[in-house]
């Protein structure tokens, strides 16, 4: 399984010097109440606005009241802990093709960021969201948070344990994890996406709600990524919802299947970039330490 | 073409499940994937795709099933290869009994078979091999198979009848000798009983030559001396044709006319002519002049031993033995002197020297006799060196049974004796009676006979007692006793024996032995000084060495093979048969099974091989587990 590369010494020891791509400081914005829960240990002044209702009065300064009688309110910038989340699709879709390990790359570059992401203590925890089967409830399955690296042969366990298996509910399990109402953190999301764009826009927009920073990375297999099937004519079935269809495979069919899978990328790459969020594609699990130590860097999911 | 098993082709219905597998799986294979979103662009199939892919693999294992399934039957086929003309083995046997030395006109029985085998052999390819096989008592390879055609007539100019009897026995063996020749040809005057051909395996592949045809025949069945001044001898004579014969017979003593008879036999009639008393020993011919076919047994000799008053020893612990033995010797020469005595009584020093010593149940103290008889000799001492004239008992059965007489001929009825010494016999001394008791293992002699340093010795194993020797059912055992009391009286330059068995005469050296047809053989005498050999023609035989000179009259007799009108021929050869089934043409076919479940199974192999290469190449080409 590709997963326990993500926990090889060696590896990691070339991980060291990464650390994950988030935005450590933020504004709080209006000094609104409903923000107020952000601010705590280590705030700095960031600078003055006029006071408007509605704002708290705690933020007030009352010197430059005293001077220049005019209500005015003060912006600080925190620094704070951040919470990463990287949520792995565990469903059926990424248990094939077998040959690719699909499931394993993706929990392997999962566990190889919360590595990262633990460089600067922040907490981390991988989720997975396979479901009990075809058309079963979800299960979205959380690991603890740990915040130190000395804790991090705990993700090992939790990793070697997710099995792929039923659909894809993307946005019913981002919505299971806000309603655990967590601060606003870090959320690496981690699929296939062979889904319908519906369905992962919905999932993303929701945590763009949630005020949390998404990254997106998006993997395939060697071979669904190049269509190299066995040439033939083959009765195809999907693994999700156990759809039917008969292909001849071929060169031509697997140019299709490339073409597919570029738009399919693409699209997903253009709803990323419209929203803010970082988009990784991560397709191949044979170039997994290229992908990890080059690409993600390169496109921002690390530094 | 055949099959062992036609059951074993119901693995062939696994051919069945072989379709049904390409029905399920080779036909339409069910790919799984990820989503069929990757697949939304790729083109629909133009074309249905068939139900059973009869492809390469398909075939494939098409042949290696059915290999196997062939194999398991028990495919074989079946040649007919001929057997080449120049490649034929044939095995020629003759029948050499006395039947076969009778005459029709100017040739023998046997010379007829010899000329229609060495027909045979003069159209014979080259090539072709043949054995020479001969039976009387016994079975005869005169010559090996060979494909040295002068060797082979060599071998059959050569064969000569005997004055014996053709036994079944042998026929058989015989038969079984000739078993690795493609053909065999049996040359006899008579044919043989179905059953003996079925039982040696000769089957189709003999072919008889029946020789002669019915032929007028006399013989002297039975010549009796007598007793020297005292009793007429008698002479039988036997028609084995079934109309009347004219029999003029003659009878000599030591040479000189005694008689001179001319009489008429009834068909298959018998007569007994009577003779004498003779007024002096000596030996006694009888001869019949006129001629018929078959005259080996047209003569017979018989010794009349001297009446002169010798002096006899019978000792025995017993009475009634010893009462009973005398009475025997006195049946046999009236002029003996018979001196009976208890062993516990005999004085050695004082005894002289006797004529015949009859010892019964008694150790030998080294009686001074020029023929002694050894009756039921009692086991010498344990742990003690016996003399080197004792003999050696093995051990002690309580009932024995003799079943065969003297003559070899077999009994009706096995004769009871009882009690009976196992006895180890030298080399030196003829068996002339076997035995079997119970509490033994396989059959021990009976009598014996043979000449040592100290004279003629003979010996009988059972016990005389009870009175044996005068019990009317049990005259075979005083027939026994009578026969080696004669032998033992008669001279040892001078034996009347039957043909066939095996005589024994002293002789120093090399010893010239001239048979009744004039040919000399030479032979060594043994370390204990005789020569052994066994008549096969009827007549007079003389050995003769360094200082000694014996003679030896061979008497033949045989009823069964004196009769020479048996049935008709059943296939009457005037051709031999052989010139017939030479032609290509007539060869029989020789069927040969070859089975083929090794090809077989290498082709289903192979097959396997194939396809495995075939697969391995596409699974490594997609780089899949699963092909």
């Amino acid at each position: 399984m590709l997963e326990a590369r993500a926990f090889e010494p060696d590896f990691l020891r070339r991980l060291d010097g990464l650390v994950l791509g988030v935005q450590r400081s933020r504004t709080v914005r209006e000094g609104r109440r409903t923000l107020g829960r952000v601010q705590g240990l280590g705030i700095e002044p960031e600078s003055f606005k006029e006071y408007t209702e509605g704002d708290d009065l705690r933020f007030l300064d009352w010197n430059a009241f005293a001077r220049l009688d005019d209500l005015t309110i003060r912006t600080f910038r925190a620094e704070r802990e951040i919470e990463v989340t990287i949520l792995v699709d565990a469903s059926a879709s990424m248990g094939l093709p077998r040959e690719d390990d699909k499931l394993g790359f993706a929990l392997g570059l999962a566990a190889a960021l919360a590595y990262v992401a633990m460089a600067s203590n922040d907490a981390v925890r991988i989720g997975a969201f396979p479901s009990a089967a075809r058309g079963g409830a979800l299960r979205l399955q959380t690991s603890a948070l740990h915040r130190r690296r000395e804790t991090y042969p705990a993700f090992r366990t939790f990793v070697s344990e997710v099995r792929p298996g039923g659909a894809t509910q993307m946005s019913a399990a981002v919505e299971r994890l806000l309603l655990e109402r967590r601060p606003a953190g870090t959320v690496i999301l981690i699929s296939d996406f062979l889904i319908s764009a519906a369905e992962y826009e919905q999932a993303l927009r929701g945590l763009l709600r949630a005020r949390h920073e998404v990254k997106v990375i998006h993997v395939l297999g060697d071979r669904e990524s190049s269509g190299d099937y066995p040439p033939g004519h083959y009765r195809v079935r999907d693994s999700e919802t156990g759809e039917l269809c008969e292909v001849t495979l071929g060169a031509g069919a697997a140019q299709s299947c490339r073409r597919r899978a570029e738009r399919l990328s693409s699209e997903l790459a253009a709803f990323c970039a419209s929203h803010g969020m970082v988009y990784a594609r991560a397709f191949g699990a044979s170039h997994f330490d290229d992908i990890v130590m080059r690409e993600f860097p390169r496109l921002g999911v690390m530094r | 073409m055949g099959l062992l098993n036609p059951r074993n082709l119901l693995y062939l219905a696994s051919l069945a499940v072989l379709v049904a597998i390409y029905l399920r799986a080779r036909a339409k294979p069910t790919l799984e994937v990820s989503s069929l979103m990757l697949f939304d662009e790729v083109a629909a199939p133009v074309a249905s795709s068939r139900v059973l892919r009869t492809d390469l693999m398909f075939w494939l294992e098409m042949a290696a099933l059915g290999a196997v399934s062939m194999a398991l039957a028990g495919l074989y086929l079946r040649t007919t290869a001929k057997t080449p003309a120049h490649h034929q083995a044939r095995a020629l046997i003759f029948d050499l009994g006395a039947g076969m030395s009778a005459r029709d006109r100017r040739w023998t029985r046997l010379d007829e078979a010899k000329r229609q085998a060495l027909e045979m052999v003069a159209e014979a390819k080259p090539g072709d091999s043949f054995s020479v096989i001969g039976y009387t008592l016994e079975a005869t390879v005169y010559r090996a198979q060979t494909a040295h055609i002068a060797d082979v007539r060599q071998a059959i100019e050569a064969l000569k009848p005997a004055a014996l009897p053709a036994r079944a026995a042998a026929m058989r063996a015989a038969l079984m000798r000739a078993e690795g020749a493609a053909e065999i040809d049996l040359f006899a005057d008579r044919p043989p009983a179905g059953d003996l051909l079925k039982s040696a395996g000769a089957g189709a592949r003999l072919h008889l030559h029946q020789i002669g045809s019915p032929a007028d025949n006399l013989a002297i069945v039975a010549l009796e001396p007598g007793t020297v001044g005292a009793s007429p001898g008698r002479v039988v004579v036997r028609n084995f044709s079934d109309r009347p014969q004219v029999c003029e017979l003659v009878l000599e003593l030591d040479g000189k006319d005694l008689s001179n008879n001319t009489f008429v036999l009834e068909p298959r009639g018998q007569t007994v002519l009577p003779f004498g008393p003779l007024e002096k020993a000596g030996l006694v011919e009888a001869r019949i002049v006129t001629e018929d076919a078959l005259a080996a047994d047209n003569h017979r000799w018989t010794f009349a031993p001297n009446e002169k008053p010798d002096k006899a020893l019978v000792m025995s612990p017993s009475p009634e033995a010893r009462d009973d033995l005398a009475r025997v010797l006195l049946a046999v020469n009236q002029g003996l002197i018979v001196t009976a005595v208890d062993p516990v009584k005999f004085d050695l020093k004082s005894s002289p020297r006797y004529r015949i010593a009859l010892l019964e149940d008694a150790y030998d103290p080294g009686v001074k006799a020029d023929a002694r008889l050894i009756i039921y000799p009692p086991p010498w001492l344990e742990r003690s060196a016996p003399p080197p004239w004792q003999l050696p008992v093995v051990g002690t059965v309580t009932t024995a049974e003799m079943q065969e007489r003297a003559d070899g001929e077999q009994l009706d009825q096995p004769l009871a004796l009882s009690p009976a010494r196992i006895l180890s016999l030298p080399e030196w001394m003829d068996v002339l009676a076997h035995g079997t008791g119970a509490g033994s293992s396989g059959s021990f002699p009976l009598a014996g006979f043979g000449y040592d340093s100290r004279g003629a010795m003979g010996v009988i194993a059972f016990s005389v007692n009870d009175h044996v020797l005068l019990d009317p059912d049990k005259l075979e055992g005083l027939v026994l006793t009578v026969e080696m009391v004669k032998r033992l009286l008669a001279p040892q330059d001078l034996q009347v024996v039957s043909t066939g068995g095996s005589v024994s005469v002293p002789a120093a050296g090399v010893a010239k032995i001239t048979s009744p047809d004039g040919s000399v053989t030479l032979a060594r005498a043994d370390e204990m000084g005789r020569v052994r050999l066994r008549p096969l023609q009827a007549g007079r035989y003389q050995v003769s060495s360094a200082g000694t000179k014996a003679v030896i009259y061979a008497n033949y007799y045989d009823a069964g093979e004196s009769d020479l009108t048996a049935a008709a021929p059943a296939r009457v050869s005037s051709k031999p048969a052989a010139s017939a089934e030479t032609s290509p043409a007539n060869i029989p076919a020789r069927t040969r099974v070859k089975p083929i479940a090794a090809w077989l199974v290498a082709l289903a192999l192979l097959a396997m091989l194939v396809e495995s290469a075939l697969l391995t190449r596409k699974a490594m080409r997609w780089r899949v587990g699963n092909v």
